[in-house]
């Protein structure tokens, strides 16, 4: 399937990503921080209750109770925090703090670890009675492990849920894309002209096919409604045309009485114009009858480049009395299936519109050719054209543009010409021939058969 | 002529019978199929219209039994399906000729009396000459007062058409079904434009114009 280079899909499923990612983020933070605090203040408890302990020893036995204290602390088994005892004169005599002599107070010290070398800790300073001071602290190494650990742990965590993020929001996009790619494709085809296709549904009932469902719902109706405006229209045309028929016969009648020798005009107008609505509702009901399909089971291989060659003779007498110069070339061998007498009409259509809508002394070249996988019929001439806007519209039943308001005809030919391609599996692709016309029938190529 | 008219609808048999007796012919009515059929076997005609819908026996049905019965005698079809794919189908079965309704008298009229010409022994024409014009269908080549006119092969073909039912209107359809192979009418000016061509050659030097016209009817050549 196409990807959209602009999708809905795409854009929900990455903002919903970032918005988890940025959650995560702001939790991960959090956590750090409040296991950071939490350690910290366990080992501020530790050192205080130390300290306190060997304030104890010091207001039961003085110095030499918290000298021994501190000895006893730290015999055979594991070390957990280091003390030391400061003489007033700032030297060691007791502990096993290798550092100098800190101020009163919390402090960050810096101690020489006999493995490692100087290590950041932290200290609690209580001065004692006489100068001396005791200093408990703990190794800050273990918490920033703590906190190195956390790091890596979240870091690893963000990174997998970024990972399976990205995995996610591509597999979602691209189911998203693929349910909504059907009923797009669906709407497609019915644009394209294609009214007979449907969305295909699911077995899941979810949704989309909920939505698919109603399109086709609607697509139905909307056939229904073009079906009997299509069969009113053609009821209307072929009903009307009985009683025309009459009328002309009455008409023609008339040609017998005496009155019609003295003055026949009145009376041949009249005839002309009931042949002019009698053609009109013929190609109304023609055109009905195109649009309903089912008509290739009829259609025969067609020597197009013979029909074309006989059709540009044909019109030769036609554009010298209008003075126009008709160009024909057709390419040798050029075969379509179809119905040859409807071919003709289509092309009939446009070189008798190209002749009338230009001035005298235009040329309009009618050509066959193959282009592609295409056969193409082409009418282009050099006059005023058609505006790009009004290509299409001109193709619908009865538009006829202000410009041609004054030359005769009901607007009707351009979408027979339309409803014949079509019937074929071709086009009808109007252009811009710079200055003029260009109209080509385009049908499909067949295959060596 | 005898014109056998099988058509079931009153209105439409009651005109068309009418106005061929206004013609000057013949005219026997059948309501239905299985009339036609009998009227067909014991009556000698020279031309049968069949509708194509009637009640009992519809008009290939009957086309059927008749061509199976050795009768030969011309029919046209009337044909109220004017389908694109309808076109050929009467003709398929048999019929001479045919012609969606609703059609225009003047139309029937011309194309009865095309088909009338045909029972005359059918021998192989090669020379057409009336009122001062020849053709030379093998040579393919025309004189008028013995003077040589250069006609294009469609204009000659329009010619032929005309000369073969001299003294009758043939219809713009009928030209276009037999010179251009059009069974229905594109609505083009073509038979105009190369009538006129046909028509200025055939003038030239100030003669008599040699075609007549009848808007909405069609062409005749003049016999004098």
């Amino acid at each position: 399937m196409r990807v959209l280079p602009r999708s809905a899909a795409n854009r929900i499923a990455w903002v919903a990503l970032l918005a988890y990612a940025a959650a995560m983020l702001v939790l991960g933070v959090a956590v750090f921080f409040a296991t950071h605090a939490a350690f910290s203040r366990q080992m501020d408890a530790s050192i205080e209750q130390t300290t306190n302990a060997l304030q104890g020893e010091y207001r039961d036995d003085g110095i030499r109770g918290v000298a021994e204290a501190i000895n006893q602390l730290h015999g055979p088994g594991p070390i957990s925090l280091g003390t030391a005892l400061f003489a007033p004169d700032g030297r060691r005599i007791a502990g096993n703090l290798n550092t100098s002599m800190p101020a009163p107070g919390w402090q960050r010290i810096v101690f020489v670890d006999p493995l490692e070398g100087p290590d950041p800790a932290r200290a609690q300073v209580t001065p004692l009675a006489g100068g001396y001071r005791l200093v408990v602290a703990a190794d800050l190494e273990s918490l920033e492990a703590i906190d190195r650990t956390i790091l890596v742990m979240f870091g690893a965590a963000f990174a997998a849920l970024l990972l399976l993020g990205i995995v996610g929001v591509l597999l979602l996009a691209a189911y998203l894309r693929r349910r909504l790619g059907g009923i797009e494709a669906t709407a497609a085809a019915i644009i394209a002209g294609d009214l007979r296709q449907r969305a295909s549904l699911g077995a899941s009932d979810d949704e989309f096919d909920r939505v698919a469902a109603s399109l086709n719902a609607m697509l139905d109706r909307i056939a229904a409604l073009i079906a009997n405006l299509r069969q009113v229209t053609g009821d209307l045309a072929h009903d009307l045309r009985t009683p025309l028929s009459r009328l002309r016969n009455h008409l023609e009648t008339l040609r017998m009485s005496h009155g019609y020798a003295a003055n026949p005009l009145p009376v041949d107008e009249a005839v002309e114009q009931a042949d002019d609505l009698l053609a009109l509702f013929e190609a109304i009901l023609r055109i009905s009858e195109l649009e309903e399909g089912g008509l290739r089971s009829s259609f025969k291989q067609v020597d197009l480049s013979r029909l074309v060659s006989e059709l540009g003779e044909a019109h030769m007498p036609l554009a010298e009395d209008m003075q126009r110069t008709l160009v024909v070339s057709v390419e040798p061998q050029l075969t379509v299936q179809g119905d040859r007498e409807l071919i003709a009409q289509a092309a009939i259509n446009l070189i008798e519109n190209a002749l009338r809508h230009t001035q005298p002394g235009a040329s309009v070249e009618l050509k066959a050719l193959a282009c592609d996988d295409k056969i193409v019929i082409r009418i282009q001439d050099n006059g005023p054209g058609i505006p790009a806007a009004e290509q299409e519209r001109v193709q619908e039943r009865f538009v006829r543009l202000e410009s041609s308001r004054s030359t005769p005809g009901h607007g009707l030919g351009l979408s027979l010409v339309r409803a014949i391609a079509e019937a074929h599996g071709g086009r009808l692709v109007l252009g811009d021939a710079e200055p003029g016309l260009v109209a080509e029938l385009r049908f499909p190529q067949r295959g060596p058969m | 002529m005898r014109i056998l008219l099988a058509e079931d609808d009153n209105d439409t048999r009651n005109f068309v019978e009418r106005g061929l007796g206004e013609l000057g012919h013949n005219v026997i009515a059948a309501a239905n199929g299985e009339d036609a059929l009998h009227h067909a076997l014991t009556e000698d005609v020279d031309v049968i219209i069949l509708d194509r819908m009637m009640p009992m026996l519809d008009g290939l049905s009957v086309l059927k039994r008749l061509r199976a019965g050795g009768i030969t005698v011309p029919v046209l079809m009337l044909t109220a399906l004017g389908r694109i794919e309808d076109r050929v189908d009467g003709l398929e079965a048999g019929a001479d000729d045919y012609l969606v309704k609703p059609f225009a008298f003047s139309e029937l009229a011309a194309r009865i009396q095309a088909l009338g010409r045909r029972t005359a022994p059918a021998a192989v024409t090669t020379r057409l000459a009336i009122g001062g014009i020849e053709m030379d269908l093998l040579a393919r080549e025309v004189r008028r007062g013995g003077k040589k006119v250069n006609l294009q092969p469609r204009e000659f073909r329009l010619l032929e058409e005309l000369m073969r039912h001299a003294g009758e209107f043939v219809t713009r359809t009928m030209l276009l079904e037999r010179v251009w192979d059009f069974h229905f009418d594109p609505q083009t000016k073509i038979i105009e434009t190369h009538m006129s061509r046909l028509r200025t050659k055939l003038n030239e030097g100030g003669q008599l114009d040699a075609i007549e016209t009848v808007r909405g009817v069609g062409y005749r050549i003049r016999a004098t």
